[in-house]
C-alpha cells in the first residue's frame, strides 16, 4: 500500500486501471435506435421513420445525441452472468477494491457526427484516472473512464469521460 | 419556426422552458433495457434498500443528463445539435420524485454558430413537519453547448 492511501485504493487497483480493454464493434440497427428513443420519450419521426429522416437530410434514421451510451453499456454488460458483479455491474468496469456500492459521478461529453441506422461503431475505452477521497460517509474511490466512439468512416461520433464512484 | 423566431429566443439570459419529468417504473425499466444496463439499483428494490441503503430505486444519472439535453432540443428542435455537455450529480433522484428540468442561455456565439446553456434537474422538496416553504433540491446540473438551429 502506498503512503498516500486512505484505505481503499491499492497498487492492485492502480495496475488494474492500466490494463487495456479490447475495442468493441457493433452495427447499429434502426430497432436499437428506436428502443433508446422510446425509452427517453422522443416523438420526432427522424428517430423512427426512414422517410422522415431522409426528408431531414439524413441517409437513414438517426439516433438521439446520447445514444452511444447504450453501446458502451452493452459492451460492458452483454456477458455471461459469471462476468457480472452481484449488483449487476460488469466485472470488467469494477476495480479490485473492497467496496460494494457504486453510483454515477461526473459526465463530460463531446459530440461528433450523429449515429445513423446501419453504422458500424467502434468503441475504445480506457481508465484515465483512479483516485480516492474522504467523504462524509467514509472513503470514496473515483474511477474515470474514457469512451471514444468512431463510425465506419473513422469519424468521431462521441467522446465521453464518465466517473463512477465506489464506496 | 423560422430562423428569425429562433434567433429571438436564443439570447443571453433567456430561460429554457422548464419541463416536468417524473419517471415511473416503466421509464426506469425501458431506459435500463435500451442500454442493457443491469445495475440492480434501478429495478431491485430490496437490494437497493438493504444493500445500498437507499430509500428507493434510483433514477439513472444518464437519464437525467438526457432530460437536460431534451430540455433544449424540445424547445428549439433537433437541429439545435448537441456539441458538448458536462454534468454532475449532487443528490440522488428516486423513483416517484417529481423532477423538473430547465436552464438558462449563458452565451451566444454567432461566429462559431453555437450557444451555451446552464442546465439543471431539480426534485421537489419533502414537506417539512412545520409545513414551511419547501425548496427544491438540485439532483443534477451542468453546462452544455449546442449548434444554433438552422430551421
Amino acid at each position: 500500500m502506498g503512503a498516500s492511501d486512505m484505505g481503499l485504493l491499492n497498487d492492485e487497483a492502480r495496475a488494474w486501471a492500466k490494463e487495456p480493454f479490447e475495442p468493441y464493434e457493433v452495427t447499429v440497427s434502426a430497432t436499437d435506435i428506436a428502443r433508446y428513443a422510446r425509452a427517453i420519450g422522443e416523438t420526432n419521426p427522424i428517430f423512427y421513420d426512414a422517410e422522415a429522416a431522409h426528408a431531414a437530410g439524413h441517409s437513414a434514421v438517426i439516433a438521439p445525441p446520447y445514444f452511444p451510451y447504450t453501446i458502451r453499456m452493452q459492451a460492458a454488460n452483454l456477458r455471461h452472468r459469471s462476468e457480472l458483479e452481484p449488483d449487476g455491474s460488469s466485472s470488467e468496469d469494477v476495480p479490485p477494491i473492497e467496496t460494494t456500492r457504486a453510483m454515477a459521478g461526473e459526465t463530460k461529453i463531446e459530440v461528433g457526427v450523429p449515429v445513423a441506422a446501419g453504422d458500424t461503431i467502434t468503441l475504445e475505452k480506457r481508465v484515465i484516472d483512479i483516485y480516492e477521497k474522504s467523504g462524509r460517509s467514509g472513503d470514496l474511490v473515483f474511477v474515470v473512464q474514457e469512451f471514444r466512439f468512431t463510425n465506419q468512416d473513422g469519424a468521431l461520433v462521441m467522446r465521453e469521460e464518465f466517473t463512477r464512484i465506489y464506496r | 419556426m423560422s430562423n428569425g423566431d429562433m434567433a429571438a429566443k436564443i439570447v443571453v439570459g433567456a430561460e429554457i422552458p422548464s419541463q416536468q419529468r417524473t419517471p415511473d417504473a416503466v421509464d426506469l425499466f425501458t431506459f435500463s433495457a435500451s442500454a442493457w444496463l443491469l445495475h440492480r439499483i434501478h429495478y431491485d428494490l430490496p437490494f437497493t434498500t438493504e444493500h445500498d441503503g437507499h430509500p428507493g430505486l434510483l433514477v439513472h444519472g444518464p437519464l437525467q443528463g438526457t432530460y437536460m439535453i431534451q430540455s433544449v432540443q424540445w424547445w428549439l428542435g433537433p437541429t439545435a445539435e448537441l456539441k458538448a455537455i458536462s454534468y454532475r450529480h449532487f443528490a440522488p433522484a428516486y423513483l416517484g420524485d417529481v423532477l423538473t428540468c430547465g436552464g438558462t442561455v449563458t452565451a451566444v456565439d454567432a461566429e462559431s454558430g453555437t450557444f451555451s446553456v446552464d442546465l439543471w434537474v431539480r426534485k421537489q422538496g419533502e414537506p417539512t413537519p412545520a409545513g414551511g416553504a419547501v425548496e427544491p433540491t438540485v439532483t443534477t446540473s451542468g453546462t452544455a453547448t449546442f449548434r444554433l438551429p438552422t430551421s
